[in-house]
């Protein structure tokens, strides 16, 4: 007689609670997507709230556990599993029926799920084989979700060139494990970061640091690895490039915090000296903000456009690696919640046009304050923010990392590049700003937005203004976050 | 025993194979290929690693976890070319310029 012990059998799965319940979303979503596809995306969203509900309180809770060695739960992980939970609700809330997919399709949704349980488990990995699986949950799914659009060929192509990518960064960011693993031995990530901060810099040190550079680089659309970032965003459906975009550029961030920040950072941090590879970033940083926004300018695409601005939006993060302290380790996880209501909501209002008719072109919003006003306004907050406009959250964002940066007094050079970026920035979002509130619109039709579109916005938008306004309680989150992340 | 100089050597030659191939190739199926030829030289690192560190089967787990990992990839890799093929005709890679800045 097997006795089964139910306490200590939740006791065991605790850490991982908030990945088991999207699981079994993801499983019965096929099932009640045969049925309805808008009961399949209120499924959904449901799951993801729930999911929320349970980290946020194993959060309040002050929980923090390991699962099997490998995963691990803490103010962290939590706070991350928060992120891309969020990020799953909005898309999944955007991703009505009568939009860009045609047929009932519940697998959508379980693919979507399934990726944030990939993306959650990066956040919470301890070690390589567990880091390594949750990047290819989440990127194989995207693969598939980018192909979502059936019979466009303008999706299919999105989707190749994006395999063809996503391949290539799997294949080099392996292979700098591997040599990371036969300089150390051990394939734990606070065990890697003993042997490292005595190891001397070798050639298989300097191949490891470039291939995982390289391959982790594609993730994030780092220049220069960024050629893909536009193509796929542009071709994608809207509902999936917003989830690349929030949610699948956050995964790749907390990967490179987790690789660079820690493993050979966190040496040098404790001895006080600058680690070459601190300057390498400072660069990388400073041209990948640079090209975003100056290509940004010229796109007609809306779309395209906020792929660029999202480019440059990741150079911003960047900064966090230089500078690599507490404070700005904070400001970089308080700047991507930041972009995932600011980004997201820009997204979400394209996508919300695109399914009433309205082009992805520039030229296609003229006129949008008198067709859908409360829509256009929401787009204005949300353009405004990205370019760090006060009172709203982008510019907080802003505010805290380059203060972050400005500390020491090395990266000043840094904040400049960044604040004269923000200035560029300023001008392609304003003349999306200028074709919807300035110039005359062939028609004056007032347009019928989708129900679960405007809960998306309205969402968005609040966020985007009252964390604005009352940044406080997300910044204390932050810096527990980055403080259990730095000091584990 | 065979020195583990050679292994990584043969290791880094298969890595080299797999990047030039998909650098230079333009079928498409020929470049997932050829991904798959550089996953492999990332294993017989692993594999040859461990023989120095024999205190536990972790590299075992890893190149045992990423063959897996790679059949899915695969496997989504090759619905998706099919799905190119069938709405494009083509799975030649300099075809595919319809999305262009």
């Amino acid at each position: 007689m097997v006795s089964f012990d139910i306490t200590a059998f939740i006791d065991y799965v605790k850490p991982i609670a908030p990945h088991l319940i999207l699981i079994v979303a993801a499983l019965l979503a096929p099932a009640i997507g045969s049925r309805s596809e808008k009961m399949t995306a209120v499924f959904m969203t449901l799951a993801a709230l729930s999911a929320i509900g349970v980290t946020a309180y194993m959060m309040y809770d002050g929980y923090t556990g390991t699962f099997a060695g490998m995963y691990s739960f803490n103010d962290f992980a939590g706070l991350m599993a928060l992120l891309f939970l969020t990020v799953l609700s909005i898309t999944s809330l955007m991703s009505v029926p009568g939009t860009e997919r045609r047929r009932r399709n519940g697998e959508y949704f379980s693919l979507l799920a399934i990726a944030t349980v990939g993306m959650m488990l990066v956040c919470s990995a301890d070690e390589l084989i567990s880091l390594f699986i949750g990047i290819e949950l989440a990127s194989i799914m995207s693969f598939a979700l980018v192909a979502m659009k059936k019979n466009d060929p303008r999706s299919s192509e999105a989707a190749v060139k994006y395999l063809i990518t996503g391949g290539l960064s799997t294949a080099l960011f392996i292979y700098g494990m591997s040599l990371i693993y036969g300089l150390t031995g051990t394939l734990n990530i606070s065990g890697i970061i003993d042997h490292l901060a005595a190891a001397d810099v070798t050639w298989s040190y300097m191949i490891a640091t470039v291939t995982l550079l390289a391959g982790f680089g594609f993730k994030i659309g780092m220049v220069p690895f960024h050629a893909w970032v536009p193509d796929v965003y542009d071709g994608a459906p809207t509902p999936v490039t917003t989830f690349l975009a929030i949610g699948s550029k956050k995964m790749g961030f907390v990967v490179f915090f987790k690789i660079f920040l820690m493993l050979f950072m966190a040496s040098h941090l404790i001895t006080g000296t600058t680690h070459q590879l601190q300057w390498v970033f400072a660069i990388l940083a400073a041209i990948t903000m640079t090209v975003g926004n100056i290509v940004a300018v010229s796109q007609t695409s809306v779309k395209r456009m906020l792929a660029y601005s999202s480019i440059a939006q990741a150079g911003y993060i960047l900064i966090v690696l230089p500078v690599a302290t507490d404070y700005a380790m904070m400001g970089g996880l308080f700047y991507m919640i930041a972009h995932v209501f600011m980004k997201g909501g820009a997204f979400v209002v394209v996508a919300a046009l695109a399914a009433r008719g309205v082009g992805e072109n520039i030229s296609d919003y003229r006129g949008l304050s008198k067709r859908a006003p409360l829509l256009a306004f929401a787009m204005l907050l949300f353009l405004f923010s990205l370019a760090g406009i006060p009172p709203l959250v982008g510019f907080d964002a802003k505010f805290i990392l380059f203060s972050s940066a400005l500390e020491g007094g090395t990266w000043t050079w840094l904040v400049a590049v960044a604040v004269i970026n923000s200035a560029i920035s300023l001008y392609y979002y304003a003349k999306v700003v200028k074709a919807m509130y300035v110039d005359k619109g062939t028609t004056k039709d007032r347009l019928k937005i989708h129900f679960s579109f405007k809960v998306a916005v309205a969402v968005c938008a609040v966020a985007v203004v009252v964390i604005g306004v009352f940044p406080g309680p997300i910044i204390d989150l932050c810096g527990l976050g980055a403080d259990a992340f730095l000091h584990p | 025993m065979i020195p583990i100089e050679l292994f990584i050597l043969l290791s880094a030659m298969l890595f080299s194979v797999g990047l030039i191939g998909m650098l230079t190739k333009k079928n498409a199926i020929v470049i997932l290929m050829c991904i798959e030829i550089m996953l492999n030289a990332a294993n017989i690192n692993f594999i040859a690693f461990a023989a120095t560190y024999p205190a536990a089967p972790l590299a075992h787990i890893f190149v045992i976890t990423a063959i897996t990992v790679a059949a899915a990839e695969v496997g989504v890799g090759i619905a998706i070319l099919l799905h190119a093929y069938k709405t494009r005709k083509t799975t030649n890679i300099d075809e595919l310029t319809s999305l262009r800045w």
